[in-house]
């Protein structure tokens, strides 16, 4: 009888068995890039954004404290200095708040649009104001061809759009 | 209804059907190009950066039915009367397409929130989730590759794949369940027209048909190693019978 080692055979195991490491290593990646999203998650707000009418008055929303806030840049409050600073109000649902950031916003910021300040609100003497570290243009969900017909009437609706709230 | 059926190693993957599905795919792309980039109008604030509208969109909701067809075909495995290994192929080509569609939407949304946001990346319930959706099925597919025989792969993630269909509605829904920077949904809500949304309507007919084509193609791929994987087994078999023989 012959007892020699056997060659190994290129079988479908012996061809899975160098897999299981590459596998092992992806899943490995992906639970810990998982619970960094879980944990990301969590540990933001899972609600993004106060209106600025809940600063104060929504738990969560209070002065002093890091957070977002969103509503509509009022028509006419941009203020640009030359070091780059921006100052602007911004307004919902009647209530607005004048916000200073450092620098100048970039994305499709402009009058009239909705945005998202990461900041905090800080109480003067003149009443409150939200320092912005960054501002995040928020587009919504309505899409309109650009239309050269419509310019004048976009305008019109552009200059009222402070009163919408 | 297109050949579903697992193929020897000796014959290509692609048949009549897959090559129409092919070349009409290659057209819908091409008539993508066109409306999207020269034919649809610029967007009156987003400008010409509306444009990735086309190519996010379609992607993701083919990402989202390509994860759906993963859920189903493992049901269909899972379920005793349907049980075939076909299934569980398209389930796992079904994924890896589904994965491809998803990077792009994530690749996608990224440039788009740094033209129209000003930011990349922020870590919103829509974008979270969407990321974390990708990263699950990047974990299935790793599951597929563990080893063992082909329906010990296939029980195993199939039930992973039922679990992870649960993250899609999660996705989908969260812009209404919280409060994200991501917009809410156009198409549903009227907020897309005319030229605009005939253009998404493209992307979305051709970017289907890309995904039938390689899903096609390469639940047969699967198919051919599965094929191979058992040949391999049957040699080292035959070879174990014929040295009993000879004892």
């Amino acid at each position: 009888m012959d007892l020699s080692p056997r060659e190994a055979v290129p079988t479908a195991q012996g061809r899975k068995r160098k897999r299981p490491w590459l596998a092992i290593s992806v899943l490995a990646v992906v639970f810990v890039a998982g619970g960094l999203m879980v944990a990301k998650f969590l540990t933001s707000a899972v609600d993004y954004y106060c209106n600025v009418d809940e600063i104060g008055t929504k738990s969560g929303c209070d002065v002093g404290r890091n957070i977002r806030i969103q509503g509509t840049v009022q028509a006419g409050s941009v203020e640009k200095a030359s070091s780059g600073a921006t100052s602007f109000i911004i307004e919902y649902h009647g209530v607005s708040m004048p916000v200073q950031v450092g620098s100048e916003p970039s994305g499709i910021f402009k009058e009239c649009i909705p945005v998202v300040v990461r900041g905090r609100v800080a109480q003067d003497a003149t009443g409150k104001v939200f320092e912005g570290d960054e501002v995040i243009v928020k587009h919504d969900n309505s899409y309109d061809a650009e239309n050269k017909d419509r310019v004048e009437q976009a305008n019109a609706e552009a200059a009222q759009c402070s009163q919408k709230g | 209804m297109p050949d579903l059926s697992p193929v020897s190693i000796a014959r290509p993957t692609g048949t009549r059907v897959s090559r129409v599905l092919g070349i009409a795919s290659l057209v819908g792309i091409v008539w993508l190009v066109v409306f999207g980039l020269f034919l649809s109008p610029n967007d009156a604030t987003q400008k010409a950066g509306v444009r990735i509208l086309y190519i996010h969109v379609p992607s993701a909701w083919l990402a989202y039915l390509a994860f759906i067809v993963t859920g189903i075909s493992s049901a269909a495995y899972l379920f005793k009367r349907t049980r075939s290994l076909t299934w569980d192929r398209i389930a796992g080509a079904s994924a890896e397409v589904g994965v491809l569609f998803m990077g792009v939407t994530l690749v996608s949304g990224s440039l788009w929130g740094r033209i129209s946001w000003g930011i990349y990346w922020t870590w919103d319930s829509r974008l979270t989730t969407t990321a974390f959706l990708f990263v699950t099925y990047i974990g299935y597919l790793a599951v597929r590759g563990l080893g063992g025989t082909h329906q010990q792969r296939a029980r195993r993630s199939a039930i992973i794949a039922l679990l992870a269909t649960l993250e899609v509605p999660l996705v989908h829904f969260s812009v209404k369940w919280w409060r994200p920077l991501h917009q809410q949904e156009s198409v549903a809500e009227g907020k897309l027209n005319g030229l605009m949304l005939f253009t998404l309507f493209v992307g979305i007919i051709a970017f289907t048909l890309l995904y039938v084509w390689l899903v096609l193609h390469r639940q047969r791929v699967l198919a051919m190693e599965d094929a191979l994987d058992d040949q391999g087994l049957d040699t080292a078999l035959a070879e174990r019978r014929a040295e009993g023989a000879q004892i």
